[in-house]
């Protein structure tokens, strides 16, 4: 799997707010066609990393280095441009859209056609159109809210939201996609359909960033992964390798001595 | 016959200037669907208006085609005051849009020979309420197309959050600048109709009422589809007028009543896309399946 090329590259990226560092100096590559596991306790930096890669944060040092291109102090949309795209830990559709134009906005990249010739009404663009129309239709079936692309996305339960959010990720043909907690809130049934889609996705030559708080679900659908605590790099590697690490354990679980510690008297 | 004719006697002013507003209307919420609050539209009305007026009265042109030159003039200022306003943050912008407004004013005042200073300007022709409908009718036909295009779709992602539309490859820059050149481009026009309805203009024509009207009728009409400016407009203006057919007395206490009741009850406007979906939403080819 190493000699897989090298998709997006972070060297010694770091982002300070005022005094607090929230990235400190963070390497770590992500291989092209793998499913790359962020993992880390909470206000690890996770977040941030995945902001800092799509540009609504620019880095206070560091580079970032994506399929040959230096992201630094590009705007968020030229990003996009490059082939990135990205999910929201709090899904964060736009309100008063239905689930088809949450989707169709997400195509907006490869809509083929200028603004102008939209609004003329040119037969191309009308063809365009109903073109990302029918992809945008097919990409809900297949993160399985078929049928609901008339249902305006707010009224759709959490789970349902977060599927329409993969798939407006997935309406600029990205090569990278970001998924910020895909599962939060989701039962285990529910889960394990969003590893599957995942590794779906990952088989049609997608490659995938996600940050994920379930240790099982990393093992199981995460080709590598990256350990983060305090911003800083804690481990790199299989999930396997990650998690038998000392070092993850005393970050998640805390470390031995602290057991003791915290053991009730008596 | 004589009753539609006398209704048209009494009304066809008001019925004008519902029209007009419209353009205002329309104007502010040009930038307001893309999410920019600005006062701007009372400024791009202003160079409309003169232009209009110095255009008339200078080659006699009908009022049509001055508006023609009062869109292109509007969409120039346009241009100019979306590059320096679109380097500031929400809030500020609504604020410096406001003191545009008090700028336009004082420019308009101390350029007597452009604006014929505090005496104001008279407008040699009146235009007709068809005319005033006709070039409505082909505004409401570009925001009708714009609504159902890429452009449309985008800006209302603009609006709802601009930063998650960044990630999607939305330039909320771009987006916002031409919202901006259409708010001045319609604002333009609609400074144009109100000259050649009112037949004379001066720095008071485009002042802070002719704000309060733009912003009261986008909210009262709704500012999620290009229809609600056009409704509210039309209720704004015929509101006073009603008011003093029914409760003579208390006409003003009245028309503020009427206005927040309307605004507590549909706070999203009059014309609601949102509704119309939710009803989609709930139709049964949907609503059969049990939630996930």
């Amino acid at each position: 799997m190493h000699d897989t090329p090298t998709l997006l590259q972070l060297r010694a990226v770091a982002k300070h707010f005022g005094g607090v560092a929230a990235v400190g100096g963070l390497s770590t590559t992500v291989r092209k066609g793998t499913v790359h596991g962020l993992i880390g306790p909470n206000g690890a930096g996770k977040t941030t990393v995945i902001n800092l890669i799509t540009g609504l944060f620019h880095p206070t040092d560091g580079e970032i280095l994506f399929d040959g291109h230096n992201l630094e102090a590009k705007p968020p949309h030229e990003i996009a441009a490059l082939g990135i795209s990205r999910t929201y830990q709090n899904v964060r559709l736009f309100s008063g859209m239905s689930a088809l134009e949450q989707v169709l906005t997400g195509c907006f990249l490869k809509r083929g056609s200028s603004l102008f010739a939209s609004f003329a009404g040119l037969p191309a663009a009308r063809r365009n159109w109903e073109e990302a129309r029918a992809k945008s239709l097919l990409l809900l079936a297949r993160v399985g809210m078929a049928g609901k692309a008339d249902v305006l996305a707010e009224t759709l339960s959490y789970g349902e939201q977060r599927r329409i959010e993969i798939a407006r990720a997935l309406g600029s043909d990205p090569k990278l996609l970001l998924l910020d907690e895909p599962t939060a809130g989701m039962n285990h049934a529910e889960s394990q359909a969003i590893g599957q889609l995942v590794h779906e996705l990952r088989d049609s030559g997608l490659t995938i960033l996600m940050v994920e708080h379930n240790m099982g679900l990393v093992t199981e659908f995460c080709d590598s992964c990256t350990v983060m605590n305090f911003g800083k790099l804690l481990a790199e590697g299989t999930p396997r390798s990650c998690i038998d690490d000392p070092e993850v354990q005393a970050a998640y679980f805390g470390r031995k001595n602290d057991a003791k510690r915290i053991q009730p008297v008596g | 016959m004589e009753a539609i004719l006398d209704f048209w006697a009494a009304y066809s002013a008001t019925i004008a200037f519902g029209l007009v507003n419209s353009f205002i209307a329309l104007s502010c919420y040009a930038v307001l669907s893309a999410g920019v609050l600005s006062f701007t539209t009372v400024m791009f009305a202003a160079v409309g208006g003169f232009v209009a007026a110095q255009m008339i009265g200078m080659f006699a042109l009908p009022p049509l085609v001055a508006f023609l030159f009062a869109g292109v003039a509007g969409g120039v200022a346009a241009a100019v005051i979306a590059v320096i306003f679109l380097r500031l943050e929400t809030h500020w912008m609504a604020l410096a849009s406001l003191a545009l407004v008090l700028i336009t004013r004082v420019v308009v005042l101390n350029t007597p020979t452009l604006t014929g200073g505090v005496q104001g300007m008279l407008v040699p022709v009146r235009v007709s309420v068809l005319e005033l409908f006709l070039a409505l009718a082909v505004t409401a036909f570009v925001f009708y197309r714009m609504h159902n295009s890429w452009y449309g779709l985008v800006s209302r992602a603009v609006r709802e959050d601009p930063s998650v539309a960044s990630t999607m490859g939305i330039s909320t820059y771009r987006v916002q600048f031409i919202a901006f050149l259409i708010s001045g481009a319609v604002g333009g026009i609609g400074g144009a109709a109100l000259a050649t309805t009112l037949q004379f203009i001066s720095a008071d024509t485009y002042f802070l009422a002719l704000a309060f009207t733009m912003i009261a009728s986008t909210v009262l009409g709704g500012s999620f589809h290009w229809f609600g400016p056009i409704v509210g407009a039309f209720v704004f203006t015929a509101l006073p007028t009603t008011m003093q057919a029914v409760l003579p007395e208390i006409q003003d206490v009245a028309k503020g009543v009427v206005l927040l009741v309307i605004m507590i009850l549909l706070p999203r406007g009059l014309v609601d896309p949102r509704v119309l979906k939710l009803r989609l939403s709930r139709s049964p080819k949907t609503a059969e399946q049990p939630d996930a």
